[in-house]
């Protein structure tokens, strides 16, 4: 699914490197926790990953695909087969629940019918389909990041990548989130996740890949955060 | 793509010119001076290029044909036969650009002298037959006023033509004016389009800027570049387009009166007729409106699109 090979990124007018020879192989189908200290490099990672940003040297390899390669046209619709979330979920607060997950199946062109069935869907498994018409900005910050898991996965995405989704949450809602992502795990998506929220690392007990000054240093099966919190 | 896609960017695009009401206004209105400036340079030119036209199309060459009255040496102080002035009228049809030869003899120009001036009469039939002092006179129309210089040339060097005339100094000035008002129209013209782009790329910029959280969001999700890019083109083919209305309107509204003012005052001036230009006048300006605000457009979403 996910394959970085010798991946090295460096930002103009920065000394370090953001990632230095990364390797990584990731399989469909797994959950991912990538962790390490802030400014370890997990929001380069996964900025290359939907091509956010372009590697340095190295290879980004997604279900075969060389992203880098890419061409530029091209770029939209890899975008289409990968949910992403946000620690600040990136909703259009003066629109309706309804539409911010809708939006993401309008602006590329999905009938109208098609809309109206797969957003509901979509909105019943985060647990909001009774706040559809709700705007965004009166939802609490638990809710909103639901709205966003529902957008990301409104397209049946085969990879959810999410940036310290849970950041900005309490614990509860913390695990509220995490069990969404575990869950779409579940139904198929491989799943990355960027996260500090230690607690919940050691009891999900899922593949743990740490990252310190760009370089991979920790990669296990059933791992633990490993990091004092 | 689809039509309803076409409608949600045209009702995105209106949205967004609503939105920005005050800017938008500020922005077609200037757009709509621009233009009327630029409407009003084209009138001008067109005007002065007419004028240029049938000046042009008035400059005629004149020979003088040799008479045994002549002093010129060519002419050897004898007349010319029927023969020699069939020769030359033929030489001169036969030279390239020239439109139309028409050839006057001093017989013909004494009588039409006494029918300009009655009172004259009695003393002028005194020059008649041999005693004419006048010259045979041949009057040369040429194809293009830039030609003229060198059909004369050619003119004067034939035997039997005493001289030609044909207003060097005025086909100079007419020919350097011409080009002046082509150039300065075009230069002109070219600052005014270049004004335009900046004045409704500016107000675009700022309504992108206003949807920059939109537009990212939309870039995540898999939206392509000209989904992203549409309802903001069209609203800058609005704008540019409305902007060409108000500017149309105001000039179609002055020209109509002014014209005939003029017309009226100056009556040698050709002035063009407000219905033969003005439909084709209003119809360019919405075009290019239209086209310089998808240019414009296009130009100040470059930079939000490139990752």
């Amino acid at each position: 699914m996910i394959q970085l090979i010798n991946v090295t990124k460096v930002y103009p007018h920065m000394k370090a490197p953001s990632l230095d020879g990364v390797n990584l192989r990731v399989e469909r189908g797994e959950f991912v926790f990538l962790v390490g200290p802030s400014g370890a490099g997990k929001s380069t990672l996964m900025k290359l990953l939907y091509r956010e940003e372009l590697p340095t040297s190295g290879q980004v390899i997604l279900d075969g695909k060389d992203v880098a390669r890419l061409p530029r046209r091209a770029v939209p619709y890899l975008r289409r087969s990968i949910g992403v979330i946000f620690q600040d979920f990136k909703l259009l607060p003066e629109r309706t629940v309804f539409q911010n997950v809708a939006f993401a199946l309008e602006c590329t062109d999905v009938p109208r019918r098609e809309i109206a069935r797969r957003v509901p869907a979509a909105l019943e498994l985060v647990g909001l389909r009774h706040k559809s018409r709700a705007l965004a900005a009166e939802l609490s910050g638990g809710e909103q990041q639901r709205v966003a898991v529902a957008r990301a996965i409104v397209r049946n995405p085969v990879l959810v990548i999410a940036d310290e989704p849970t950041g900005n949450l309490d614990p509860e809602n913390t695990w509220t989130i995490m069990n969404l992502l575990n869950q779409i795990n579940q139904m198929g998506a491989t799943v990355v996740v960027a996260t500090h929220a230690a607690e919940i690392v050691d009891s999900m007990k899922k593949r743990v890949i740490a990252l310190e000054r760009g370089r991979v240093v920790r990669d296990e099966n059933r791992g633990t955060y490993g990091y004092e919190s | 793509m689809s039509l309803r896609g076409w409608v949600t960017a045209l009702r995105d695009a209106l949205r967004n010119t609503a939105r920005g009401n005050v800017m938008s206004l500020a922005s077609m209105l200037s757009v709509a001076v621009t233009l009327l400036v630029l409407a009003v340079v084209v009138l001008l030119a067109v005007n002065l290029e007419e004028m240029a036209a049938t000046a042009e199309s008035q400059v005629e060459i004149k020979g003088y044909l040799c008479t045994a009255r002549r002093e010129e040496v060519k002419c050897g102080q004898r007349d010319l036969t029927e023969q020699e002035i069939e020769a030359i009228l033929a030489g001169i049809r036969g030279l390239p650009d020239v439109e139309t030869v028409t050839f006057l003899s001093r017989h013909e120009a004494l009588e039409e002298m006494k029918r300009a001036d009655p009172a004259q009469a009695e003393i002028l039939s005194g020059y008649e037959g041999d005693e004419n002092p006048l010259s045979d006179e041949v009057y040369v129309k040429v194809s293009d006023v830039e030609r003229v210089a060198k059909v004369a040339e050619q003119i004067q060097a034939m035997r039997g033509v005493a001289k030609v005339d044909y207003g060097k100094e005025i086909v100079a000035d007419l020919l350097a004016f011409t080009r002046a008002v082509r150039i300065g129209g075009l230069g002109l013209v070219l600052l005014l389009l270049f004004a335009t782009v900046l004045t409704l790329s500016n107000t675009i910029r700022l309504s992108v800027y206003a949807r920059r959280r939109e537009i990212s969001i939309m870039k995540l999700v898999g939206a392509t570049d000209w989904y992203i890019r549409r309802p903001f083109v069209l609203e800058g083919m609005l704008l540019g387009a409305l902007g060409a209305a108000v500017a149309s309107g105001v000039v179609a509204w002055g020209y109509i009166r002014l014209a005939p003012a003029i017309q009226e005052s100056v009556p040698f001036l050709p002035v063009v007729r407000p219905e033969l230009i003005l439909t084709d006048l209003t119809l360019a300006l919405l075009g290019l409106g239209a086209v310089l605000g998808a240019v414009a457009s296009f130009f100040s979403l470059r930079r939000f699109l490139n990752v």
